[in-house]
């Protein structure tokens, strides 16, 4: 048998689109397997000549799913150039905006996206393997999903104004206190909500005995593991500082001034993706591999520090001697994430300074460089920003939350590749697994594939001379 | 605006109304509570008619008239509206919007913008001709305000609020046509200039977001426009 | 009564519309007895299918890819609704057309990598010179604009689609809403 090449193209539903191509060498064993992402739209040149403080809004379009991450990370860089130290209270609001954001994204990606597979099968039909047919089969949990989200946009949009792309976050703060029947209405909604995602963290517990195979063979292998922890060491999502475990769970670097992110994140060009591969400086590229998102948050976190988040994630942490390396447990640490954004957001709320109407910081130009740093939901998210002496923006470069697992997804195609895929004949439960793989790491390459049910994939086996030999279409 | 001035009766729309003799058909309109889409015009400050989205028919004229700048006449019979004037408006937003960057979604001024809501009233869905995506800078040098060239639609009312009501006369035109921009003095940057006394009226008069207030976010720029009638006013009363 | 077949597609767009589609809640799920969702992000299908009533498409048109694209969901599809403003008047990725491809590739993966710098060069489609609207290379039927259109917006315009009339959307959405 001579070498040849799996073409899955295109693998839909990843931002823009992306591919996967996999390699088969003599004896028909997989010898690599590569993931390509297929859009660029170019925002850190785009901006270039816009006064800084439009970029909060700006930024906000890279991603539908996560808007507000942009908006929160961007504004933070611009707090920088203003060289302000925004209100407490805009600290607050800030916060509980980006948790809520958390709540929807999260739900989005296990129910709507994931749940599919987790209660049709991973190799049920793919023509119900989605929301629809979700909502056919089991109307509980398609209802559950829809309104967890639900809840999440509505608290964005009570807060914001709109659901996707609000203009609420600004350099210096926020532009409108919060209204006190807004914050009653929010704390009235919060019970539901954790009501819904503890109810499907201890459903999802019990079914966790059916995928052993796949909790083996997803992305499972050492890596690094980055994130922001606060100041005492506890889960954070807006503020605190670099921690950085290995795969034993051993703490490598702590509080680092998320300034200095350049000492520790490198990045590298792919010659077949545009998307870059980011890498743990200090070891190099490729072995300074790491992941971030629910997974490596857990994982570097000394506690969760709400009640039911700490008591689910000390369960979690047993899953593993050290860190927990699986990626199937992607899943699982997104709904302890779930639970603790929806306490957190409680307890921000039940402050009196909630209500404040110092929300904002004005100031002019007074710093050349800015950098803001916060916890989106897939993960780490990076603006840094230059600015010429009027405000206008000369240079960007950001370093988006999926980006920097791209070293990780990739060789966790080729994992599952290995696995599953062997000789010539194609099957459907390897495609299904390679798309649940890179499901699992919920890619948001600014728009999630996930939207629902499968990607689409056609896989084609062709010999050296390009002569097709085998061909599955899904 | 002293001696005495006739009475004249004119249709429009059918509707047959009295005038005076030195108003414009647009004056008229306006007075009647019937509407003529206008852009450059801005009450308080002198007519160009230059956006031409106040074109009307006139009949026994077979060229289109801009109402802002048209006397009215003893027995005329206007069309404010009509499926011809309707396409002609509509062209001529899509015109504006095809010239210049208009990203409405990211501007300071969506929400609050006279080129945006006309387009909205005109039921504009799209833009039929081609975008040019020009290269244009943002004028970031004065303290206080910036000046967006991707914004402007070149509709002068800066030029003629700093020179007639202000008497500063800090902005003119530079060029023609698809090159022609607004300037601050002699081309100089807006915060090197000699003549600017930062009185912020420009901003207030600009229809879209090209004068805005530098640090106001994405939708945060609203135009504060009640002292212009009052200054043509005191203006008037003063000579 | 045969189910209407609809579609969804995004181009060079951030997917804020497709979520803005599922901010319908439970309405989507409502819908989803009327009409048969053959190809989406949002369920599965690998190729674009023929005889689709219905193709709601975000995004500009950016990459060779995308023209490519667009052309076979207008050749498959009765009716092209351009969604939000990227599809529209092509929106923020217009914002890079001022700027060259290569000036665009240069900050990305030149200037801002510590290793390999060089943009990719196989496996992934090219941009072109520029990022433009829908309508600037297929024949579009409806216009849905704003940053993102709201789900009541959406909801009405399938909603008129299905029961034969033409969205009146002036008074309901607009550029940047």
């Amino acid at each position: 048998m001579s070498k040849q090449t799996l073409v899955i193209n295109p693998v839909t539903r990843i931002e823009g689109h992306g591919k996967i191509t996999i390699h088969l060498d003599e004896q028909g064993k997989v010898a690599d397997a590569r993931f390509h992402v297929t859009q660029i739209r170019g925002f850190e040149k785009l901006c270039e000549g816009r006064p800084f403080y439009e970029m909060p809004s700006l930024m906000a379009r890279i991603c539908g799913i996560c808007p507000v991450s942009h908006l929160i990370a961007s504004a933070k860089a611009c707090d920088a150039i203003l060289a302000t130290r925004i209100p407490t209270t805009a600290v607050k609001l800030r916060t509980i905006l980006n948790l809520a954001q958390l709540v929807q994204s999260h739900a989005l990606s296990f129910f709507h996206l994931s749940s599919p597979d987790f209660l049709l099968g991973m190799d049920s039909d793919p023509a119900k393997r989605n929301i629809f047919g979700l909502a056919e089969a089991h109307p509980q949990m398609a209802r559950d999903g829809v309104r967890l989200r639900q809840i999440g946009q509505q608290i964005i949009e009570k807060m914001a104004g709109k659901r996707i792309h609000p203009a609420w976050v600004v350099a210096g703060g926020v532009n409108e206190p919060l209204p006190v029947a807004t914050r009653d209405q929010i704390l009235a909604v919060l019970p539901e909500a954790l009501q819904i995602a503890t109810k499907a963290l201890d459903w999802f517990k019990t079914i966790l005995d059916q995928f052993r195979e796949e909790i083996r063979t997803f992305a499972n292998f050492p890596t690094y593991f980055l994130g922001l922890v606060s100041p005492t060491g506890e889960l954070e999502h807006y503020n605190g500082f670099f921690r950085v475990v290995d795969s034993r769970g051993n703490i490598v670097a702590d509080k680092l001034d998320v300034l200095n992110y350049q000492d520790i994140i490198g990045e590298a060009c792919e010659p077949d993706s545009y998307l870059k591969s980011p890498y743990y400086k200090p070891r190099g590229y490729p072995e300074g591999i790491y992941r971030v998102g629910p997974l490596a948050r857990l994982n570097i976190a000394d506690r969760c520090g709400t009640p039911r988040a700490d008591q689910e994630w000390a369960e979690f942490r047993e899953l593993d001697r050290g860190a927990v390396l699986s990626s199937f447990y992607y899943h699982y640490a997104r709904l302890i994430e779930i639970i603790y954004g929806i306490e957190r957001m409680e307890q921000l709320l039940q402050a009196p300074d909630i209500l404040s109407k110092h929300v904002r910081a004005f100031a002019g130009t007074n710093n050349p460089e800015g950098i803001g740093v916060t916890e989106a939901p897939r993960g780490t998210l990076i603006h840094h920003y230059k600015v010429d002496d009027n405000g206008l923006m000369v240079w960007a470069n950001l370093i988006i939350a999926t980006g920097h697992n791209n070293l990780a997804l990739n060789r966790g195609v080729l994992q599952v590749a290995k696995h599953f895929v062997n000789g010539e004949k194609l099957s459907e439960g390897m495609l299904n697994r390679v798309e649940a793989v890179v499901r699992a790491f919920d890619p948001c390459l600014s728009c999630s594939t996930h939207a629902l049910g499968h990607m689409a994939l056609q896989v084609t086996l062709l010999s050296p001379d390009g002569e097709v030999l085998d061909e599955l279409k899904r | 605006m002293s001696q005495a001035v006739r009475v004249i009766t004119l249709n429009m729309d059918g509707r047959d109304i009295s005038a005076r003799g030195d108003q414009t058909i647009l004056q008229v309109a306006r007075e009647n509570n019937m509407y003529i889409p206008t852009l450059c015009h801005i009450t308080g400050l002198s007519r160009v008619g230059s956006c031409r989205l106040c074109l009307v028919e006139i009949k026994g004229i077979n060229k289109l008239l801009p109402a802002c700048v048209t006397r009215v006449e003893e027995g005329m019979e206007v069309k404010l509206s009509s499926e011809r004037l309707d396409k002609y408006r509509r062209s001529i937003l899509e015109l504006l919007f095809s010239e210049r960057n208009h990203v409405c979604a990211v501007c300071v001024s969506n929400g609050h913008c006279e080129l945006q809501n006309l387009a909205q009233k005109l039921n504009m869905t799209h833009v039929h001709f081609d975008y040019r995506y020009p290269r244009l800078p943002v004028d970031g040098s004065h303290e206080r305000f910036v000046l967006d060239h991707n914004r402007c639609i070149l509709c002068t009312r800066c030029v003629r609020v700093c020179d007639e009501i202000e008497g500063a006369h800090t902005w003119d035109m530079l060029g023609r046509g698809v090159n022609a921009q607004v300037i601050t003095d002699l081309n100089q940057p807006w915060g090197d200039s000699e003549t600017c006394t930062g009185c912020g009226k420009c901003i207030n008069v600009c229809p879209t977001g090209a004068l805005v207030e530098k640090g106001k976010s994405v939708r945060e720029m609203t135009k504060q426009r009640q002292f212009l009638p009052y200054l043509t006013l005191m203006r008037e009363r003063r000579w | 009564m045969s189910k209407a077949r609809v579609a969804t597609l995004w181009l060079d767009g951030c997917s804020g519309c497709h979520m803005s589609l599922l901010d319908m809640d439970e309405r989507l799920l409502e819908l989803a007895g009327k009409i048969d969702v053959v190809f989406s992000p949002l369920v599965d299908q690998k190729e674009f299918p023929e005889n689709v009533d219905v193709a709601l498409v975000e995004g500009a048109v950016s990459s060779d890819e995308d023209l490519e694209k667009i052309r076979k969901v207008r050749a498959r599809s009765r009716l092209l609704v351009s969604l939000g403003d990227c599809a529209v008047t092509a929106n923020i990725p217009s914002m890079r057309n001022p700027f060259t491809v290569k000036d665009v590739l240069d900050r990305a993966y030149v200037e801002n990598v510590s290793l390999n710098p060089g943009a990719p060069k196989t496996d992934v489609p090219t941009l072109l010179a520029k990022a433009r609207p829908i309508h600037e290379f297929v024949n579009v039927d409806v216009y849905v604009p704003g940053c993102p259109p709201s789900a009541d917006t959406i909801y009405s315009v399938l909603t008129d689609l299905l029961e034969g009339k033409c969205p009146d959307l002036s008074s309901k959405t607009r550029f940047g809403a």
